[in-house]
């Protein structure tokens, strides 16, 4: 990158005004060096094995064509027809964990989004909430799950469901009380002047605005919850990610392709017949989109 | 020198914006377009540089002929072409230089734009740019610091960046208060007589129309109605143009009907539209009949006639 | 955003206008019946209920004291040397993730797409790699090149695209069009025309982006790390399978607070970009 210098002799100009010398380039450059310099560390001390790359390159496509034959194998036939009816059940399965994950997120975040909200509730008991609500998005459900749930609950279904709902509870309760901070006061001070108590207010001016945009979070929420939940599957919590990783454990890669694609369609599904709920409940109009929250992850 | 043979443009959606129009526009010309909200006057203008594809008739700018134009013609055709839109249309969130040199994108490489690395001459162009309008100290600045006469004087210098043939403006005052909107008009008058420069303006305020328009062309429901010097288009013409007799409340501002001393052209319209008024309002003049006059929003005469500064403090009833 | 406004608007306007409490509309009725079938199909899906918190509560407290904390667990190099990889990994794949995530965003906006099939053509893309869980990738490309960092990354590449890709592409379709109308009246091609009009435009989104991404991918990376990809996470699965609870829990402890701290400081970035 050059840095210019600021003036360039007018080639016939004897009348002109001086041009105005460009703004330093040095924090700009200093930025990008140090950026630089980061990605060298990174590149050169992680302990990556790149030596491998070149397998990646000549092996990925004998396993990709392994896992298309799979998937294009006549899928009424026997094994592959209960192969198909494999990934589907423990789709379901995942949904379902999900499911009930998100309503034991939403139940536990609804109401601690408002103590997290400036505009409704007193400053430390804004603080705390919040930095609970820090605490818990920062421990991954996996943590969740192994070390909590799985004592009391034992490795399963309930215990992923369990561990995914208190692993939302971060997510949820940050966007829902920014929902709330950013309400209009017109209805609040509404309420309050007819001499309504704090409890009705909410109720009756708060709730009814932010209302259809928290339950479009939580609609967010169970997107994710369903892609969250396959690590628990892995572990044995069950749903797709058991299946996954019992056929990853034996390189069935026929059968891996049929659950990928699975994965892959029912879940665009799901999330299309969500995104349609989600512009109905915000704007009462399926076609308009809801542009998604940054951060429900 | 422009050249429109008996064009339409039908948009995809089958309205007629553009409904045999022909038309020539010699170089060097200053040429104002005039008509009600919906006229086609974006229309007319956007057709001459490509932003809407004709659909019929044939249309000449230059030597380039419109009809089926390929891409990479079209783009030659538009770095001839500058262009001033009423948002400005500047990325406020870059400095105003940066937003200058995307006039000479057409000469600088597409690596070189990806990195931003504009030749030297290229930013000498840009300078001399912004000093023809009168902002070269600004050329650092963010263009989200500037005020809007600023801003559309930014737009002008990246119009003239390109070193265009001709230019452009679709409603380039529309946004601006009186005094700054007569010094944008002002700054285009100048470079059409300095640089010989062919200049389309679109504008809603007849007042403006009549001052610096050499020619001012009326537009109705996609035709050309009226097509002559600032000093035939009087009253009646106007009149023809919109469609209907301007009265009084046409060219008063809405929630502000005492905003004298706001500036000098409305109070001049105010005058012209009540003399209309007067006039038989029902001329049919090329047998064109005049009955939709009703079914005109006035909404839209009220901002064709007078320039938006609705709620200036000098509206009294906005001061306590 | 707009949600705030319009959600709100419509409630306003149901307070103001309505007379009476009008009678819930359809969609209300039939979402929460929904709602409550779906909601006891995959509660007796899963076997749902509450009791061990009731039963077996105690049970968990022999699993907890074996999780006391071995903390000397965490000076040992090779716990050292996973926690680094965790990050360099982090740092990696979000630079590329997010760098081919611009690509696939611009291609799958209908602003700045060359084409409608190249439009449709990627957001068909942009759906199927958002729509597989990371420990689908992770188990993927473990597969492909065994285990250790480099599939881990590769997996986590795959999971910052879904999620970057998307999140740009949403800020190029609300962009203001009118640079873009300007570049292409000055005779600018595409590729001007996403440098100088659009990329400027999402460029404090897209940042935040990045940064997001990275903190996700500090979580993403355990899980990743799990099933073979390398880091810290590889670390805690090792050390369960060998019944070490103290080790993981000091591992989880670190975790925790790095991921905490280093969530505040992208935070306070993020919040200075936008
Ligand atoms: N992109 C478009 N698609 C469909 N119809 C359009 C489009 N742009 C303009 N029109 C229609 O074409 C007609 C002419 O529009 P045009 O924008 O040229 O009017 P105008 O005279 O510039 O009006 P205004 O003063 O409001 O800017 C109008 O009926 C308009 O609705
Ligand atoms: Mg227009």
């Amino acid at each position: 990158m050059t840095v210019d210098t600021p003036i360039t002799p007018a080639p016939a100009g004897a009348g002109k005004p001086a041009r105005p010398a460009p703004p330093s380039k040095v924090r700009k450059t200093v930025g990008m060096l140090l950026l630089a310099a980061v990605l060298l560390l990174a590149f050169t001390q992680v302990d990556a094995r790149w030596e491998r790359l070149p397998a990646f390159i000549t092996e990925a496509p004998g396993y990709v064509a392994l896992m298309t034959q799979g998937v294009l194998s006549n899928p009424v036939v026997d094994p592959n027809a209960d192969y198909w009816l494999a990934a589907i059940n423990a789709m379901i399965e995942s949904i379902q964990m999900a499911w009930i994950g998100t309503l034991i997120g939403a139940a536990i975040s609804f109401p601690l989004s408002f103590l997290a909200a400036s505009n409704i509730a007193p400053a430390p008991v804004v603080f705390v909430t919040r930095q609970v609500l820090n605490i818990i998005r920062a421990i991954p459900e996996l943590i969740l799950a192994v070390a909590v749930m799985m004592p009391i609950f034992g490795f399963g279904p309930l215990a992923g469901a369990i561990a995914l709902g208190v692993g939302s509870v971060g997510t949820l309760g940050k966007l829902s009380s920014e929902a709330i901070e950013s309400v209009d006061t017109g209805p609040i001070e509404a309420v309050s002047a007819s001499g309504a108590r704090k409890m009705q207010v909410l109720r009756w001016a708060v709730v009814p605005q932010v209302l259809p945009e928290i339950v479009a979070f939580w609609l967010y929420r169970f997107e994710i919850n369903i892609r969250a939940g396959a690590i628990l599957g892995a572990l044995g919590a069950g749903g797709i990610g058991s299946l996954l990783s019992a056929l990853f454990n034996v390189r069935a890669w026929d059968r891996i392709g049929i659950t990928l694609v699975t994965i892959i369609v029912i879940t665009i599904i799901v999330d299309q017949i969500s995104a349609r709920v989600r512009s109905r409940i915000i704007f009462g109009d399926t076609k308009v989109r809801v542009m998604e929250p940054a951060e429900v992850h | 020198m422009i050249e429109f043979r008996d064009v339409s443009v039908t948009y995809p959606t089958g309205t007629k914006g553009l409904d045999g129009v022909s038309l020539t526009i010699p170089e060097g010309e200053f040429v104002v377009i005039v008509g009600l909200s919906g006229a086609g006057k974006s229309t007319l203008v956007r057709s001459i540089n490509g932003l809407v594809p004709i659909t019929g008739g044939s249309l000449q700018v230059g030597e380039t002929d419109l009809s089926g134009i390929r891409r990479r013609s079209l783009r030659t055709l538009r770095s001839d072409i500058g262009m001033i839109f009423q948002g400005f249309n500047l990325v406020t969130r870059t400095s105003v230089m940066n937003n200058v040199l995307t006039g000479r994108l057409h000469s600088t490489s597409s690596l070189r734009s990806m990195l931003g690395w504009y030749s030297r001459a290229d930013k000498e162009i840009a300078f001399d740019a912004l000093e023809r309008v009168g902002i070269l100290e600004k050329a650092w600045v963010r263009a989200s610091q500037l005020s809007g006469g600023q801003q559309q004087r930014v737009a002008i210098a990246r119009a003239l960046a390109q070193q265009p043939r001709v230019m452009l403006a679709d409603e380039p005052v529309a946004s601006l208060d009186p005094p700054t909107a007569n010094a944008v008009m002002r700054d285009l008058q100048r470079i059409n007589r300095e640089l010989g420069i062919t200049t389309v303006v679109n504008l809603h305020f007849l007042d403006l129309a009549r001052r610096y328009g050499d020619r001012i062309i009326g537009m109705r429901a996609g035709k050309v109605v009226f097509d002559g010097t600032g000093a035939q288009a009087d009253d009646a013409v106007f009149e023809r143009i919109y469609g209907r007799s301007l009265t009084a409340e046409d060219v008063a501002a809405p929630g502000a009907p005492a905003r004298a001393g706001t500036d000098a052209g409305a109070g001049t319209d105010a005058g012209a539209g009540a003399d209309a008024s007067t006039e038989t309002g029902t001329g049919t003049r090329d047998g064109e009949p005049l009955d939709d006059a009703a079914s005109t929003s006035p909404g839209s005469v009220q901002a064709a006639g007078t320039p938006r500064v609705a709620s200036t403090p000098t509206d009294p009833a906005a001061t306590p | 955003m707009t949600a705030p406004t319009q959600a709100h608007d419509g409630a306003t306007g149901a307070i103001t206008r309505a007379p009476r409490k009008p009678a819930p509309t359809a969609f209300t009725v039939i979402g929460l019946a929904a709602v409550l079938l779906i909601t006891l199909w995959a509660g007796a899906g899963i076997d749902f209920t509450l009791a061990p918190l009731i039963h077996d509560l105690t049970r968990g407290e022999e699993v907890l004291r074996q999780f006391v904390p071995n903390w000397s667990f965490l000076g040992r190099d090779a716990v050292i040397t996973a926690s680094l990889t965790t990050l360099y990994m982090a740092i990696i794949s979000s630079v590329i993730g997010c760098a081919v995530a611009m690509v696939v965003a611009l291609l799958a906006s209908k602003v700045s797409a060359p084409n409608a099939v190249v439009y449709q053509v990627a957001k068909a893309v942009m759906s199927a790699v958002r729509s597989l869980p990371d420990v689908a990738y992770g188990l993927l490309f473990v597969a492909f090149v065994g285990t250790g960092a480099l599939g881990g990354m590769a997996a986590l590449i795959m999971f910052n695209i879904g999620v970057a890709a998307k999140l740009t592409a949403e800020s190029i379709d609300a962009v203001d069009p009118g640079p873009i109308e300007a570049v292409e009246a000055a005779g600018g091609n595409r590729i001007q025309r996403a440098f100088t009009a659009i990329i400027p435009q999402v460029a404090p989104n897209y940042f935040s982006y990045c940064f997001y991404v990275f903190e996700l991918n500090l979580r993403a990376s355990l899980v990743i790390g799990v099933v073979g990809g390398g880091g810290i996470g590889q670390t805690i699965m090792t050390e369960l399978a060998r019944f070490n609870y103290d080790n993981i829990s000091a591992v989880i402890v670190l975790f925790i607070v790095v991921v905490f701290v280093l969530d505040r400081v992208s935070r306070a970035i993020r919040r200075r970009l936008t």
